[in-house]
């Protein structure tokens, strides 16, 4: 019997190819790759967005885009070493392909954060996601007033993105504050969980608050922003969640009746703190 | 639409001429239980079933469905649709595979899903015996079973078959169909009729009214607690049920160790893991950890967080969930009941 098969329909599951053109171990744990897609068309993206990172027979995972849609050409992901998909990821090297579906979900709102004071308050890992938006705020520093960022790590080994950390520590468009949970021999900067930053300088009420850390993270950050008056629709949160097919189907990210992977991963913090899942 | 009328013999040979031509998905007998399954031979379909295992979603979206296939470096879609006949549907199933047909549409289009839809003609069928945990005449009142073909209703003699689609027109033009009779029209209504009076459960409340207080009901611990204190976390609820269609996705290599598939397979959130990701260094976090907070999720999912979306809950009464249940606990009705009672 002959076969009438259908099979021309887009599919959303069907990645495309990536080439790894840098690929550097930063931490123990993780590694920061610089992707250029294969067929020659560039991924257009907001800052906050995610693709599915996959290795053909391991598996996808969900990632943020670690770097701004303003540097043309390429773009950085940073993989921390913790599952079967992210070992295998973090196995290649540069000339490797890596396979990408996206962009997907909602990023940052940019029309709500330009023309005002930013602050950035990363945690950890959390830095990746951000360092989209924290790189299109350099780039196009004159759509904001004034930038500041805070960012914390366990320790200093676990600081990512070093280079960048030594170029924002002396820059003059954006004030950087940094601590450690636990410091360590030659460390001279400030240990403390990040909310000791706050007290370390003043931040107008009009700031769009930018949050992505551990979960943990959220409650504490939003005590000191309720001192300082600030209003939570002009707070947004990038969130983390279990993801299988970052379309708003599988199910896996929901978080009441959102879907993080597509309503999200980027919510204005007034839109979701009802929610009794999304920070409990 | 028009309604026709075929007798029991004219409409066995019919079906066999069906299976000869195109794959015919129907309700068979699995010993004492029923199952949707490829018809080998008119004598072997059940349309007197009460209610299946399985839901027919799985002939649209089996348990294990192919996405993308890759060798070496290459990767292609594996969307492969040929045209199929779903017979049989009871109109709760119908409802069920209409809702995933507008939430596999909305926001990303999947054609994993849609694809094999399209290509589905669906031939729902009424039902003749009600099963012992139905309450589909009192859930969802407001929405309609639609999206199918035609409806075949056993009346004495054969079937009223209304054909609904061109589709299920040119069905009528392979068989002896006559048109049916006003009596026969009138049986198959009444015969409809009567088995949304034979449910053997009741919700007591709208669909709205149920959306509002079960929604408000989330914070109250206690209760999800007493719901879910015999929970195995098994996840046959999910799996049963019509509406569920969450999914969990692996890479599989073939043996040539060079190329594989990428495959979807149906998974439920009643799991443990199913919302827990990893740290790193062998730590976990779980947005669902404790058995209670997902036996109230699943429900939230059931009675509140998709009317929206689908213009009434996604739930159509099929009961297969308290069936399926080994503590018995998971009974939409008397859940919804007595959160509606509290």
């Amino acid at each position: 019997m002959s076969c009438d098969c259908h099979t021309d329909f887009p599919n959303i599951f069907l990645p495309r190819e990536a080439e790894i053109v840098r690929a550097d171990q930063v931490t123990a744990s993780e590694k920061h790759f610089t992707l250029k897609m294969k067929d020659g068309k560039p991924m257009e993206y907001n800052p906050g967005q995610i693709l599915e990172v996959s290795v053909h027979g391991f598996g996808e995972i969900p990632i943020g885009f670690a770097s701004s849609p303003t540097r043309k050409n390429t773009f950085d992901i940073v993989i921390r070493t913790v599952g079967r998909v992210s070992t295998a990821i973090n196995k290649l090297g540069k000339g490797d392909s890596l396979f990408v579906r996206g962009p997907l979900g909602t990023g940052f709102s940019l029309e709500k954060l330009r023309g005002h004071p930013i602050l950035i308050v990363a945690g950890g890992i959390g830095l990746c996601p951000t360092r989209s938006l924290i790189q299109y705020v350099l780039d196009r520093r004159d759509e904001f007033k004034s930038f500041k960022l805070f960012f914390g790590s366990k320790s200093p080994k676990d600081q990512l993105f070093l280079d960048d950390l030594a170029q924002w520590r002396g820059s003059e468009h954006v004030e950087y504050l940094e601590t450690v949970d636990k410091g360590e021999e030659g460390w001279k900067g400030n240990v403390g969980v990040i909310t000791t930053l706050f007290a370390k300088t003043k931040i107008d009420p009009d700031t769009r608050v930018i949050v992505c850390g551990p979960p943990i993270m959220y409650k504490f950050v939003m005590r000191e922003l309720d001192k300082l008056g600030i209003p939570h629709d002009n707070v947004y949160v990038d969130l983390e969640r279990r993801m299988k097919c970052g379309l708003g189907k599988c199910g896996h990210c929901q978080m009441n009746d959102k879907y993080v992977c597509f309503d999200g991963p980027v919510f204005s913090f007034k839109d979701i703190e009802h929610l009794e899942e999304a920070f409990s | 639409m028009k309604s026709h009328f075929i007798s029991d013999s004219d409409f066995s040979k019919f079906v066999e001429s069906l299976i000869r031509s195109v794959r015919v998905v129907a309700p068979v007998a699995k010993k004492t239980k029923f199952s949707f399954e490829t018809l080998e031979s008119v004598s072997d379909l059940r349309l007197d079933y009460d209610v299946t295992i399985l839901p027919p979603k799985k002939a649209i979206m089996p348990v294990k469905q192919e996405l993308v296939r890759f060798n070496g470096n290459s990767i292609e879609s594996a969307i492969s649709a040929q045209d199929q006949v779903l017979l049989g549907v009871h109109f709760y199933d119908v409802k069920a595979i209409d809702m995933l047909d507008e939430l596999f549409s909305q926001g990303h289009k999947d054609y994993n899903w849609l694809a094999y839809r399209q290509h589905t003609t669906i031939i729902a069928s009424n039902v003749q015996k009600v099963s012992n945990r139905a309450f589909f005449a009192s859930v969802g009142q407001g929405v309609q079973a639609k999206g199918h073909d035609g409806f075949l209703t056993k009346v004495s003699g054969g079937y009223v078959f209304d054909a609904i689609s061109p589709k299920a027109e040119a069905l009528v033009k392979q068989g002896t169909f006559k048109d049916a009779s006003p009596a026969q029209v009138t049986e198959a209504k009444v015969a409809n009729e009567k088995v949304l009076k034979e449910c053997p459960e009741t919700l007591k409340h709208s669909t709205e009214a149920v959306q509002k207080k079960v929604r408000e009901a989330f914070k109250k611990e206690e209760l999800w607690k007493q719901f879910s204190d015999q929970c195995f976390s098994c996840g046959s609820c999910n799996i049963v049920c019509p509406t569920c269609y969450c999914f969990d996705v692996q890479d599989e290599w073939n043996l040539d160790g060079t190329s594989g598939k990428r495959c979807r397979t149906w998974d439920g959130c009643m799991l443990g893991e199913f919302a827990q990701v990893s740290l790193g260094g062998g730590h976990t976090e779980n947005f669902r950890e404790e058995r209670h907070t997902r036996f109230r999720h699943r429900m939230m999912r059931k009675a509140t967080y998709l009317n929206d979306k689908l213009n009434g809950p996604a739930c159509v009464g099929c009961g297969r969930c308290s069936s399926s249940c080994v503590p018995d606990i998971a009974d939409p009705v008397k859940i919804i009941n007595k959160i509606m009672e509290a």
